[in-house]
């Protein structure tokens, strides 16, 4: 599914790249106007040297790192909401059989705006208290784990907690990648009937969903680290080039496992949760009996009966 | 005569030989220390009672140091013996305080330090870390285990009495009436000049949990700071300032005997040698310690420690050196006694001998405000259980507090007033010492590509450059990051700035006779101002005057570099052009000649003579020197050749400009340093929005 949608993931990086671009534009023009004709920014190049990144985020004229902050966050906020507003297409053409025209991908956005935004809101409600209940026992749990003499507690604690965080939180993930599905591909109105059977199908197959999610993770983490890992590797310091042509291939290749994940879910929603269509028994054609004619003026021919009905479309169900 | 010289004689020969005898029994119970010289000086006499004077003396012991004979002029002999509840927190003791008045006055008070009751919510202290904020306990709320004390239950002057009633609390900084870090007590008889006074104490201490490195966490407990301890006569004056939360501390060199009982478990260590180990009945341990020509003392215990013991041959005698390790850290004893070797070395080549029998290195309890602490011969390091190999923190840890030694330590400056004196001339030593072992840009972190050097690290104080200068008292600054930037990065910076002036061979031997001079005195900024102008022969007053007791802030700039030909009047017809442009490719460009300009600029108000590296790009150079004083200068040149780049201060000796960016500028722009830095920012931005997008929906 995934290979045969990879334009998707392309789509994705380039819009992923262009609002990171937009929120990284402040942060080059100061940095340009401070560096680009000092003979200090040099040692930049030849390495990271963090001496001369202080000295550049305490220029007042750098501004605050905090403004430039809240302006990547903004535009990583705005690649989210893309995202959402995108995905409808994404499940519309995982589950087709054939190439989805731009014209029914972008259809498919359309037509589940609306519900895509009633989903977010309950998804953002319980993943937010879900969060939250988990950050504040595995923080009650570090406080404890503080106090033990054996220092090593802690932190095996903490990647523990982190780690189990984790695993619940991918099955919310799990639960509302579903009812995203179902959504789409129902195209079902009542958002809170996707809910609840993302619910239960998440609960009926846990297992096997989950160990199918948690590999696209650990996929994502090795990409994540092997990418790295290659840039410091290979990529000289001085080679700007190099160094955002393997950053770039990361993140494409980052995109994988979370649309491999999305390819899961409609999967399973195709074998599992997909309503098979009612049987509609074929109409058998009359012979038509002429009837006695009484008058002697003949009136319009009736339309002819089609030798077959076709199926009906579904349903669809108010919320 | 004869009838009252008979019974005085008698007491002082029973007195010297009980002292010898005392001192016999502590250097025998000593295994590693050679036989101490054991003298005892001749007792001054009081006119009121001879007899008592006759039996004062501060001990000449050198049983804890590599030397025959006493270092320091000894005003104080302490002996404590104090009992440590490991439930409680809370040590019980008794303290014989035996003071040599050296002030050739009569002394009718003495004022005594209280550290431990700093940890109260009224206290100075807490006060203005709410206010200035803190290096650690930022007191956002009370809590109970913030709480300190230390409370003298009974005083007797031998001789005169119990004078409990007598003690009165002072607050001679602020007039704070609920801060009680110090007391004060008059004597009704006064101490004549030469002689000599006994106080015998019981003070109750309580710990707080870990506050300005001093107190307990978990099972561990350092205990500094945690005894009554007597001012200092300096200047014609007593000097015993309140505990703040910008300052440390200042005392008078003497001997330490210290008895203390801890439970059987505990693994002990402190300053000093340990002269005697002995189990108790009700399952505690009895462990001595003795110091020699030390100014405070303190201690350890927990009992989880793991203990790596060397030796290390210095200049003076063998060294003991002790690593008291957190069990999670045990991997790292070796590289914090390779740091502390290291910087032995160093310190011993570079400026003088260490001359004490020991040092404890004590790996504190993690997570507790315990770390990166100096007392005398016992210091405190700051690690974790991650501590990759590239990364120094422990090792610039060690080696700071190792500098202490002599910073504070043998050169005992006063650190409530002169805090610059030790922490910044020990920034600045650690600066090159760590250069030395770990290179100029790498010496806290070296992985990855990824670099910091300590040198640099210290030109942080930009940032409150103006508010404070470095002479000034350490209570008195605008606010802890102010007294953090000024007092070790600024006068760090300040100190390798003087290397460029003077030279660095001229500096290493200033800095050597300065330590050589005043080790175990109280010199004052004076005292190590003046030394620098005598060993390097120079008048530096102008750059003192603006570094050390100014707020004067430097940041000079290229302000402009302009290259234009001389003949640029001259219209050149389109066929003249493209004849130039044929010869530019042939290599005959030179035969234009440009008049260039390079304007340089002082922007702020310190005032300094500065060099200027001016390149063309036919590979010429010039250097041009500008005194500063004038607010901006030009230079012009008429040569075959524009003017590629300019560069203040090219040997980089100026540490402390305020912005280095400004004080170079090349002519043709280079792109990469921004795109590189943008890049990170850019996949930075990016890995987030995934990230959100990834959970989100």
């Amino acid at each position: 599914m995934v290979l045969q949608n990879k334009r998707y993931i392309s789509w994705f990086w380039f819009l992923n790249l262009t609002l990171a671009g937009f929120g990284t534009s402040a942060f080059f023009m100061r940095a340009q106007a401070i560096l680009d004709h000092s003979l200090l920014s040099d040692r930049l190049v030849h390495g990271l040297d963090r001496a001369v990144m202080s000295n550049l985020f305490a220029r007042p004229e750098f501004g605050s790192m905090s403004a430039m902050r809240s302006s990547a966050f903004f535009f990583a906020f705005l690649f989210l909401l893309a995202t959402a507003l995108f995905l409808p297409g994404v499940f519309a053409g995982y589950a087709s059989t054939y190439r989805l025209p731009r014209e029914d991908f972008f259809r498919a956005c359309g037509r589940n705006l609306w519900r895509y935004i009633r989903l977010l809101i309950v998804a953002g409600i319980v993943m937010g208290i879900a969060t939250g209940a988990l950050f504040g026992i595995h923080g009650w749990l570090e406080d404890k784990a503080a106090e033990s003499t054996n220092e090593l507690l802690l932190p095996e604690v903490r990647f523990v907690g982190l780690f189990v965080i984790f695993l619940i939180m991918t099955v919310f993930r799990i639960w509302f990648d579903l009812a995203e599905a179902d959504v789409v591909l129902s195209d079902q109105r009542a958002v809170r009937k996707s809910i609840w059977a993302g619910l239960r199908h998440t609960l009926r197959s846990l297992v096997r969903l989950l160990a199918s999610y948690v590999v696209a993770a650990i996929v994502a983490a090795i990409i994540l680290v092997g990418g790295i890992w290659a840039w410091m590797r290979f990529v000289s310091p001085e080679s700007v080039r190099g160094a955002f042509v393997i950053s770039q291939l990361t993140l494409l290749l980052l995109l994988i496992p979370r649309f491999w994940q999305r390819a899961v879910a409609v999967s399973y929603w195709q074998q599992r949760m997909m309503v098979p269509a009612v049987p509609v028994r074929s109409l058998e054609p009359h012979p038509i009996e002429p009837q006695p004619v009484a008058v002697a003026t003949a009136p319009d021919p009736m339309p002819v009966v089609p030798s077959t009905i076709p199926n009906p479309p579904p349903a669809t169900q108010e919320s | 005569m004869q009838i009252r010289w008979k019974p005085v004689a008698l007491v002082a020969v029973l007195a010297l030989g009980l002292t010898a005898l005392m001192n016999r029994k502590t250097a025998a119970a000593a295994p590693q220390a050679a036989a101490p010289a054991v003298k005892t000086r001749p007792s001054a006499m009081t006119t009121k009672d001879a007899a008592s004077a006759a039996a004062l003396s501060i001990p000449d012991t050198t049983l804890a140091i590599n030397s025959d004979k006493p270092l320091s002029e000894r005003v104080v002999h302490y002996e404590i013996d104090a009992k440590y509840d490991a439930a409680t927190h809370i040590v019980d003791a008794t303290e014989v305080l035996t003071y040599h008045n050296l002030t050739g006055q009569a002394l009718d008070h003495f004022p005594f330090h209280l550290y431990q009751n700093a940890f109260q919510p009224k206290a100075t202290f807490v006060r203005d870390s709410k206010l200035m904020g803190s290096r650690d306990t930022g007191y956002q709320k009370w809590e109970d285990k913030f709480y300190g004390s230390e409370e003298i239950k009974s005083l007797e002057v031998v001789g005169q009495g119990d004078l409990t009633s007598q003690l009165q609390y002072i607050a001679p900084d602020d007039g704070n009436k609920d801060d009680k870090t110090v007391v004060d007590l008059r004597i009704p008889m006064p101490i004549a000049p030469g002689a000599y006074v006994r106080f015998k104490i019981a003070f109750q201490t309580k710990f707080p949990e870990t506050q300005a490195r001093s107190g307990w966490k978990r099972d561990f407990v350092l205990g500094g700071q945690w005894f009554p301890k007597v001012g200092v006569w300096w200047h014609g004056a007593w000097n015993c300032h309140q505990y703040h939360n910008t300052t440390e501390f200042f005392a008078d060199f003497g001997v330490y005997d210290v008895k203390l009982t801890v439970p059987q478990f505990e693994v002990v260590g402190a300053s000093g040698v340990m002269v005697e180990e002995q189990s108790n009945p009700d399952n505690t341990k009895t462990v001595t310690y003795h110091g020699d020509d030390i100014h405070d003392f303190a201690w350890t215990a927990s009992p989880r420690y793991k203990v790596r013991e060397s030796v290390y041959q210095s200049q003076m005698g063998p060294i003991k050196l002790r690593f008291l390790m957190q069990p999670a850290h045990w991997s790292q004893a070796e590289r914090h006694e390779k740091i502390t070797r290291e910087t032995l070395d160093r310190f011993e080549k570079w400026y003088g001998p260490y001359p004490y029998k020991t040092l404890t290195v004590v790996d504190p309890e993690p997570d507790s405000a315990a770390g990166g602490m100096e007392y005398p011969t016992f210091i405190t390091g700051d690690s974790s259980w991650f501590m990759p190999k590239g990364l120094y923190l422990l090792e610039l840890v060690v080696e700071h507090e190792f500098g202490h030694q002599y910073w504070y330590g043998m050169v005992a400056t006063n650190e409530f007033e002169d805090a610059w004196m030790d922490e910044g001339i020990n920034s600045y030593t650690e600066v090159k010492v760590l250069d030395s072992i770990l290179d100029k840009n790498t010496s806290i972190m070296n992985i990855a590509g990824a670099t910091i050097g300590e040198r640099e690290e210290q030109h942080s104080f930009i940032r409150v450059a103006d508010r404070d200068a470095m002479a000034q008292k350490a209570y008195e600054y605008y606010n802890a990051n102010s007294y953090d930037g000024i007092t070790y990065g600024k006068t760090a910076s300040v100190l390798l700035t003087l290397e460029g002036i003077i030279g660095e061979d001229t500096m290493d031997k200033a800095m050597h006779t300065y330590f050589m001079k005043y080790r175990f005195t109280h010199p004052t900024k004076e005292d190590f101002l003046k030394t620098i102008e005598e060993v390097s022969g120079k008048n530096l007053r102008w750059y003192f005057d603006q570094a050390v007791y100014g707020t004067q802030v430097m940041d000079y700039e290229v302000l402009d570099v302009n290259s234009f030909p001389v003949n640029w009047y001259e219209e050149k017809k389109d066929k003249d052009k493209k004849d130039d442009e044929k010869d530019d490719k042939k290599g005959a460009k030179d035969a234009t000649v440009y008049q260039s300009y390079v304007s340089l600029h002082r922007k702020e108000d310190f005032v300094m003579p500065v060099e200027v590296e001016i390149k063309f790009d036919n590979g010429e150079k010039v250097r041009e020197h500008w005194d500063g004083k004038s607010r901006w200068i030009r230079f012009s040149y008429q040569k075959k050749a524009k003017v590629v780049s300019a560069e203040l201060d090219p040997d980089h000796s100026v540490q402390i400009d305020r912005n280095d960016f400004n004080n170079s500028f090349v002519v043709e722009g280079n792109p990469k340093p921004t795109h590189k830095l943008s890049n990170y920012w850019l996949f930075a931005t990016q890995w987030v929005s995934q990230a959100l997008a990834w959970w989100a929906v």
